[in-house]
């Protein structure tokens, strides 16, 4: 069965049957179920849950992408002993299911999964992905700066166990892996969806795409490698990037940035100690510096058009994918709001 | 070889960050098991003239202050300045932007005229300072972190990034997403966004980053309807010794 029905209440006893069989499930949260705090209310994010009635999955975008339990904001690489000498590398060994994952945030972990695969591979990213599950949804809102559309990030093929479509009464599951086959077992009442069913998905899916047209590129997005040739000197770096704070924000919340920090934290006797790795951001001041103080990306210009090369141009180079999929993050959380790739690449393409 | 013997003095402050240090609890005897406390007016009443390494509270307020802080610095090897008080000058710094004589006599009554103060002013005003444990107080564990640099002959880290960092990392909603003001984006980063995790908004009190946009800063606050005024207050909470604040 690739194509299934799981009825709305299958689901529901599914995800109960995941958490009574002691699975640790991270699922959307609306904030204001997460946080006490007045205002945050309307923002979505993934953290584990522990019924099914503390999950959403009509979320628009979360503001931190599900990288965050592939590549932890800390995440701590090995121990080591001085005398005598010795390391041990951590194996990460945590089993996790990720309910809830929208086709652009799925495409940014295959983009990672190539990355991290390249050689020098990276075992600790491969061991937690291979012991992450991923359950897909079809979003049903856009979010107001998303424009996943235009990046053909609408819908993914493969990357997810299972990926959910809600097309009324029922949610059409599309099985993408064993694991999901399997997993599709412990849903009940699920059965092998009819032709009409799996038509339904095309509209709903079609609908999607039209609201998040609402926001989009003028042109292809895989033009980008060449529109972004020779404009190097353009004004467009200088002129929006006056107003950047340098906070890294577009990249800490990017689902395709994965770069970081390595430092040691030794014990106070100086005898044993730790490695452990920390999200970085090419948007910050000092991301560029290197012994002796040169910095090769010393001004503001230079790293807010670095993160739009890297996008558009750099990493489709190296690995054949251009590193955005339009999920709107650092457009709608940039302080400054100037972090908005809509903007700054329909006006490259306008030529003005 | 013997234990880096450790001296801690206060000057203008609360003592707050001291008692941070008191408060090390898990971790105070490995502290302890590293150095040689020699002076700690707070804790102890021994005391001594011969220190490798002095760790100073507060801000310089009095001339007379001036001279203490140069004979510190003279006999200590490092010299840190440890809390807002002494890295940037701190709250001391509110009083710089009032009359002087009006807030000596709000203070200090009809006793007034027994203290000669004058503008207060971070430690590295007055003498070279080779680290700085920021924040109001400071933050216990990037204490220790820096203590363990030092100890290691390191150059201690310390982030010269604005707040957004460790509040992403944090998972926090973005207070400026929720129309209110936050001084993180131009705040030194290092206290893991303890504030806004905790439903505040970033006072400022590490100070700011080596290069603050502040140019960012008065247009994103012109957008939230924030004065110009208002601003400046913030700024000069923590940070009125700088030149943004003056």
């Amino acid at each position: 069965m690739n194509l299934a029905i799981i009825e709305k209440e299958g689901l529901r006893l599914f995800l109960a049957e995941l958490l009574r069989r002691k699975n640790t499930v991270v699922g959307v949260k609306d904030q204001s179920a997460v946080s006490s705090i007045p205002g945050d209310s309307g923002f979505y994010t993934y953290a584990p849950i522990n019924s099914p009635e503390e999950m959403t999955l009509s979320f628009d975008v979360t503001l931190i992408p599900p990288k965050k339990y592939l590549l932890p904001a800390y995440e701590q690489l090995l121990t080591f002993n001085l005398s005598p000498g010795s390391i041990k590398a951590d194996a990460p060994k945590e089993e996790l299911i990720v309910f809830g994952v929208h086709p652009y945030d799925i495409i940014a972990i295959n983009q990672m999964d190539k990355v991290f695969s390249a050689v020098p591979q990276d075992n600790h990213y491969l061991e937690r992905r291979k012991r992450t599950t991923i359950i897909g949804i079809d979003p049903v809102k856009a979010a107001p700066r998303a424009f996943w559309s235009s990046m053909g990030a609408d819908t993914v093929a493969g990357g997810f166990d299972l990926m959910l479509t809600d097309i009324g009464q029922c949610y059409v599951t599309e099985v993408g892996s064993k694991k999901g086959a399997s997993l599709l077992k412990m849903a009940p009442g699920a059965r092998e969806a009819a032709p009409a069913e799996a038509k339904e998905r095309d509209k709903v899916r079609a609908e999607a795409r039209k609201r998040c047209d609402a926001n989009r590129l003028n042109f292809s997005y895989l033009e980008l490698p060449s529109l972004l040739d020779g404009k190097e000197e353009h004004v467009i770096w200088e002129e929006k990037s006056y107003l950047c704070f340098s906070c890294g924000t577009c990249n800490l919340v990017c689902p395709t940035c994965y770069c970081f920090d390595v430092r040691d934290d030794v014990s106070i006797d100086l005898k044993k100690g730790s490695r452990y790795r920390t999200w970085d951001g090419c948007l910050l001041s000092d991301f560029a510096q290197v012994a002796g103080g040169g910095n090769f990306r010393g001004h503001r210009a230079d790293r807010y058009r670095h993160r739009f090369y890297r996008k558009g141009q750099f990493i489709y180079r190296r690995f054949g994918d251009i590193a955005c999929v339009g999920c709107g993050r650092c457009s709608a959380q940039c302080p400054s709001d100037i972090a908005d790739p809509v903007a700054v690449f329909n006006r490259l393409k306008e030529g003005i | 070889m013997s234990k880096p013997r450790v001296a801690i003095f206060d000057f203008a402050g609360c003592e707050g960050d001291q008692l941070q240090i008191v408060n090390l609890e898990e971790v105070v005897l490995d502290v302890l098991g590293q150095v040689e406390i020699v002076t700690w007016r707070e804790a102890m009443k021994e005391q001594s003239d011969h220190y490798d390494i002095a760790l100073v509270e507060g801000s310089i307020t009095r001339k007379s202050d001036e001279e203490r802080i140069k004979a510190i610095r003279e006999k200590a090897g490092i010299l840190v300045a440890i809390g807002a008080c002494a890295t940037i000058g701190g709250v001391n710094c509110i009083k710089n932007f009032q009359d002087e004589k009006f807030v000596r006599r709000y203070v200090y009554g009809d006793k007034a005229h027994w203290y000669n103060t004058y503008a207060a002013r971070p430690v590295s005003a007055v003498v070279p300072v080779d680290a700085n444990v920021h924040g109001c107080p400071i933050n216990r564990e990037e204490f220790v972190q820096i203590l363990k640099a030092l100890l290691q002959g390191k150059k201690p880290f310390i982030p010269n990034y604005p707040v957004c960092v460790d509040c992403k990392k944090a998972g926090n909603v973005c207070v400026l997403l929720k129309g209110q003001f936050c001084m993180g984006p131009v705040t030194r980063a290092g206290c893991g966004a303890c504030c806004i995790t905790e439903g505040a908004y970033c006072w400022g009190c590490r100070g700011l980053v080596d290069d603050p946009n502040m140019d960012a800063a008065r247009e994103l606050l012109g957008r939230l309807g924030i004065s110009a005024g208002e601003a400046l207050g913030q700024i000069r909470l923590y940070d009125g010794y700088g030149e943004e604040a003056r």
